[in-house]
């Protein structure tokens, strides 16, 4: 454990383990309802509100909160509304976001350092506060998708049922966007922008290629976003590469081998099928190489 | 008052340079943004901004500058042949595995550059870009890529729209719709490549998003959504670069080119909200909604609670 001897080093540790665990449980809610475009747009629309916050002399995490909790309720509005589609809205909400960051940003100056940690983050800076905040929001997050979990699940997986058994479909959207919100202003300041979103959808998608239940694929998310911070902090020590970039190459590494072997084993069964009578056979073909 | 704003900042010759790198690139976005509205790629754009970065770098260590535009181009169009093979995949959805490569190949990028010293200035450029600094040698590469994405557009773009609207039919007309969506998926990436490093990633993603959806608000009909959009593009270019440069020269606040730039267009964006709104009510507009290029599938109905 001589990697993880210095005080710093701990930190970042406890970090990665808490942002892992975070991210890989309301990574399983982003893969399954598709909000993987949404998160990295929050990810980079929120960046005006580390610029606001730190001109105005607030807190980073507070500012950054209010200004997300604003998009949020802008892009569930503009999805309510008839003709526009919700990519474009994200779209048009990531660029004019992180625009509005960029020139409130170049209009003062000897900013650019913290931009960059801002991008891939600067996990091994972390501090006592940092951790809290992680720690708590952790805890609240878990906890909402545990209780609930079921009606998020019916959310994703039939919507129009929903709404027939009284949930307002809308109030379960925003709690979501705002689970996720919460999840990205959290993570960034620590680990940065494409870092928070290879952790949320990497562990989360690999998870899915294994598991078939829900909540098997949310304990396998929650292990391997804690496993790929923990490896990924590991060689970058050893190395002398990027923290950030080092994690999020462990973590699609292990979504890279999970796909070939998983598809591997899907054309292994497919091929022990092919030789039964077609009524036994899989309902859906496994196609060579491309599908599965 | 309006020519002092928007016509004499162009006397300057890195002024007029920048305008028509803005207006070139505006009206090659224009064009593929309605077609990437249509399939829904905003998410795609998004991510070859960000795969084209380790090219970027790896292009730059091995030829300095002239190798960047062929590192990028490199990695884009590896990253367009991943997409569009990937995006078969079944049980992880389309968008999960674009956020993938994207921080996949982005982290790459931030591997390799993170070797070198002056590390935060090459991420603040690509980031950013620096369209006020963008050489003639660099506007011809823009025009010749952009004119071959036109010309390829031009060629197919009635199959595409097809596949858009109705992939059935244009499988059963014979078209394969895999090398269609490759199609669409390399002019996408040639615009990034041809945008990247002078107008910066940011800038790419709105030149290849904004100007189709504010198009789509105001019109159902393909050529009107077509013209607005480059419209839009240019008149944001235009009209970006002006503010930027009387902000920064006559008021002593400096604001960004490409982000005013970007911020031009979706104050487009946001006029035409209400504007299409009004237009709705008023006119017989049929609402044509953009057809989903993903299978109806969100993954979730193997899985059992």
């Amino acid at each position: 454990m001589s990697l993880f001897g210095e005080d710093y080093t701990r930190r970042a540790l406890l970090e990665v383990v808490l942002v892992g665990a975070l991210c890989g449980a309301i990574g399983v809610h982003v893969v399954l309802r598709r909000l993987s475009f949404f998160t990295m747009a929050m990810t980079h629309a929120t960046f005006p509100g580390i610029v606001l916050a730190s001109l105005l002399g607030v807190n980073l995490l507070l500012g950054t909160g209010v200004f997300g909790v604003l998009l949020v309720l802008t892009v569930a509005g503009l999805w309510t509304r008839r003709g526009t589609d919700q990519t474009s809205v994200v779209g048009v909400v990531l660029s004019g976001g992180f625009a509005l960051g960029v020139v409130l940003l170049s209009a003062q100056s000897g900013f650019t350092k913290d931009l960059s940690a801002y991008l891939v983050g600067s996990i091994l800076t972390v501090d006592g506060g940092d951790l809290l905040v992680t720690g708590i929001v952790a805890v609240a997050v878990l906890a909402l998708v545990t209780v609930l979990g079921k009606e998020l699940l019916l959310a994703a997986f039939d919507p129009a049922a929903l709404v027939a058994m009284g949930y307002s479909a809308t109030v379960l959207n925003v709690v979501l966007l705002l689970a996720v919100e919460t999840t990205v202003v959290v993570a960034v300041p620590a680990v940065g922008t494409i870092l928070s979103v290879a952790l949320i959808v990497a562990p989360a998608a690999t998870a899915r290629l294994w598991c078939d239940r829900i909540t098997p694929m949310m304990i396998t998310a929650t292990g391997l976003g804690i496993l790929s911070g923990v490896v990924g902090l590991a060689v970058s020590q050893l190395v002398d590469v990027a923290a950030g970039a080092a994690i999020v190459l462990t973590a699609c590494g292990v979504f890279a081998v999970s796909l070939v072997a998983t598809r591997l084993r899907g054309r292994w069964t497919a091929r022990r099928a092919a030789g039964r009578p077609a009524d036994e056979r899989p309902a859906v073909r496994v196609r060579g190489g491309a599908g599965g | 008052m309006l020519t002092r704003l928007l016509v004499e900042p162009f006397d300057l010759p890195f002024m007029q340079r920048a305008l028509v790198e803005a207006l070139l690139l505006g009206v090659v976005a224009g064009v593929v943004s309605v077609f990437v509205l249509l399939r829904r790629l905003a998410f795609v754009s998004d991510a070859l901004t960000h795969t084209v970065f380790p090219g970027v770098v790896i292009g730059y260590l091995v030829a300095a500058t002239d190798g960047v535009v062929w590192g990028a181009l490199a990695f884009a169009l590896l990253s367009a042949v991943l997409f569009t093979v990937l995006s078969s995949g079944r049980r992880v959805t389309e968008d999960a595995t674009l956020a993938m490569l994207l921080t996949g190949f982005f982290s790459l990028g931030v591997v390799l550059v993170s070797r070198r010293s002056s590390y935060t200035a090459d991420l603040t450029t690509f980031l950013f870009g620096r369209i006020l600094f963008v050489d003639s040698r660099e506007i011809v590469e823009t025009a010749v890529i952009g004119a071959v994405v036109l010309a390829v557009l031009l060629l197919v773009g009635k199959e595409l729209v097809l596949r858009a609207f109705d992939p059935g039919a244009a499988a059963a007309l014979g078209y394969r719709v895999a090398v269609l969506d490759l199609v669409l998926n390399v002019a996408v990436a040639l615009v990034v490549v041809a945008a990247v490093k002078a107008v910066g990633t940011v800038l790419v993603i709105a030149l290849l998003t904004v100007p189709g959806a504010t198009a789509r608000l105001l019109s159902a009909r393909l050529p009107v959504v077509m013209a607005l959009s480059v419209a839009v593009a240019c008149l944001s270019g235009w009209v970006g670069l002006a503010v930027s440069y009387e902000a920064s020269v006559d008021h002593g606040v400096r604001l960004a080119s490409g982000g005013t730039v970007v911020l031009a267009m979706v104050a487009c964006y946001t006029l035409a909200l209400p504007a299409g709104a009004v237009a709705a009510r008023w006119g017989r507009r049929r609402v044509v909604p953009a057809p989903d290029p993903y299978p109806r599938r969100t993954g979730v109905d193997e899985v059992s609670g």
